[in-house]
């Protein structure tokens, strides 16, 4: 057999559209994803028992599950208690609740690798809780995080091809229909597989370099 | 030699009001009883010396006292307010406590100078330029005015401290506890650390230092407190617990860090000083 590209060379500038709107996609829910992340995390670390609970509830319930069906549950689901999401709504927030179960944990662990000394001495320097978490353990904890933070972020741009179930015309979305018109699957898929080896490859390339700025500071 | 043992400024008047004091204190861990009915009072303007085997409860007691440690019984008061109960945000802690670690606990991610600021702009509510003025006149005042802009991991063991130092002094605290400040230092460091903390003796601020430099503490201290097996076994002026110790078990104890440390401290006094009756 061999490969024949032409066929589907006119229909690139669709492909790098639906490229884009993964992108949208995948910045937006890493970005809430981690906010939501963040906030799970730090709950997972409160010293008020009953919201660690539901914390690690939260993230065993999100992790334990395929984000396939948490997508479809907010897409098609909820409807039935009368709430109707249009499709981008409904996907970005089920990647970004699902995101956030996995941020959650990496952001435990980063919290939790900051020595316990810096907790003692923002305590008798008058800090309270809060106002330790924000000004001396979220920043030293978010350097800890970043590498696992960035494969999440790789993870969700490659997951972020589930959205095509709820007909939304990212890339992948996208690839099904220049298959369906040109019959070149093997070419179609090759090319989109491409595109996000390229998505992925500039994110982790981006984050390294994140990664050793603030090392360095 | 005789006047060297009356030297005891120990009686520093006990008309002064305690600045900190400690009723009938009992700690655990778990199945760990580390602290047993500890009472003590530091009395304003006074430098106390904890000296003791590792494991005796030392930094535990200082731990009580500034709150980092949770008591099982008894009382502590710090400026005749009890504040074991709870009531005091860490706010209104830090106004009267500061403490040293003997692993420094600075900020990495902050420089000298941030290190400096953060508390007196969050927690005093001072602005950010006078601050500032604060925080590098603390640093001159520990000789690392220089060293504002550096990162603690440019620092040496030494001036980590003495930044630690200079820290918890940017929140005015009335009393100082230092948790064995120079433990963790190269021996060639020690010395810069213990000039900050003799200097600030003089000033006249009321500190408790926990401590395995028996020169240090017998120079800097009013008075010295020999604990043991989660107890103050033995109190008295530096003259009375380095020259004439009562207790076979603060004997046996000073002896083996003489071993270690050489035989300065009686020979400095010599037990002819002695005008107590062990």
């Amino acid at each position: 057999m061999s490969l024949d590209f032409s066929a589907v060379s006119p229909y690139i500038p669709m492909l790098l559209a639906g490229a884009k709107m993964t992108i949208q996609a995948s910045v937006l829910s890493v970005l809430l994803g981690s906010l939501l992340g963040t906030f799970i995390g730090a709950l997972r670390v409160v010293p008020f028992a009953p919201l660690r609970y539901i914390a690690a509830g939260y993230i065993y319930i999100i992790r334990g599950t395929p984000l396939l069906i948490q997508l479809f549950l907010i897409y098609f689901g909820l409807p039935s208690l009368g709430l109707n999401l249009p499709a981008f709504a409904a996907g970005i927030i089920g990647l970004s609740i699902n995101s956030s179960g996995y941020v959650g944990e990496i952001v435990r662990g980063g919290i939790e690798a900051v020595p316990k000394g810096q907790w003692e001495a923002s305590k008798v320097l008058g800090l309270s809780y809060v106002k330790t978490m924000r000004f001396i353990i979220l920043p030293q904890a978010i350097r800890n995080m970043l590498p696992a933070i960035g494969n999440e972020f790789v993870t969700l741009i490659k997951e972020s091809s589930l959205l095509s179930t709820l007909a939304i015309t990212e890339l992948t979305m996208v690839g099904q229909q220049v298959r369906s018109v040109t019959y070149a699957s093997f070419e179609t898929f090759i090319l989109v597989g491409i595109v996000y080896l390229i998505m992925t490859s500039s994110t982790s390339f981006l984050l390294q370099y994140v990664e050793n700025k603030w090392k360095v500071a | 030699m005789a006047e060297s043992c009356s030297k005891a400024v120990g009686n520093i008047s006990s008309m002064n009001p305690p600045a900190a004091e400690v009723r009938n204190l009992y700690k655990s861990f778990g199945d760990l009883s580390v602290l047993k009915d500890v009472s003590f009072s530091l009395r304003e303007g006074e430098v106390v010396s904890v000296i003791g085997p590792s494991g005796s409860g030392k930094s535990t007691l200082a731990r009580c006292i500034c709150r980092l440690e949770e008591i099982n019984s008894g009382e502590i008061y710090l400026y005749g307010d009890r504040i074991d109960n709870g009531r005091h945000s860490n706010r209104d802690i830090a106004h009267l406590v500061g403490m040293i670690f003997q692993q420094f606990n600075l900020f990495p991610h902050l420089s000298v100078l941030e290190n400096l600021v953060l508390s007196p702009i969050r927690i005093l509510g001072l602005s950010r330029k006078d601050a500032e003025e604060k925080g590098v006149a603390l640093l001159r005042r520990v000789g690392l005015e220089e060293k504002r802009n550096s990162r603690p991991r440019e620092l040496s063991g030494g001036q980590c401290q003495r930044v630690a130092i200079a820290r918890a002094l940017s929140m005015n605290p009335k009393i100082m506890l230092f948790d064995e400040p120079t433990s963790a230092l190269d021996p060639e460091l020690v010395g810069e650390v213990l000039d900050v903390i003799a200097d600030l003796a003089d000033s006249g601020m009321t500190m408790m230092i926990i401590t395995h430099e028996m020169m240090f503490a017998k120079e800097v201290s009013n008075r010295v407190l020999f604990m043991d097996e989660g107890k103050i076994v033995e109190e008295g002026t530096p003259v009375e617990i380095f020259s004439c110790p009562r207790l076979p078990r603060t004997q046996l104890f000073l002896q083996r860090m003489l071993v270690h440390f050489g035989r300065e401290l009686t020979e400095a006094d010599g037990k002819e000083g002695c005008d107590r009756v062990p």
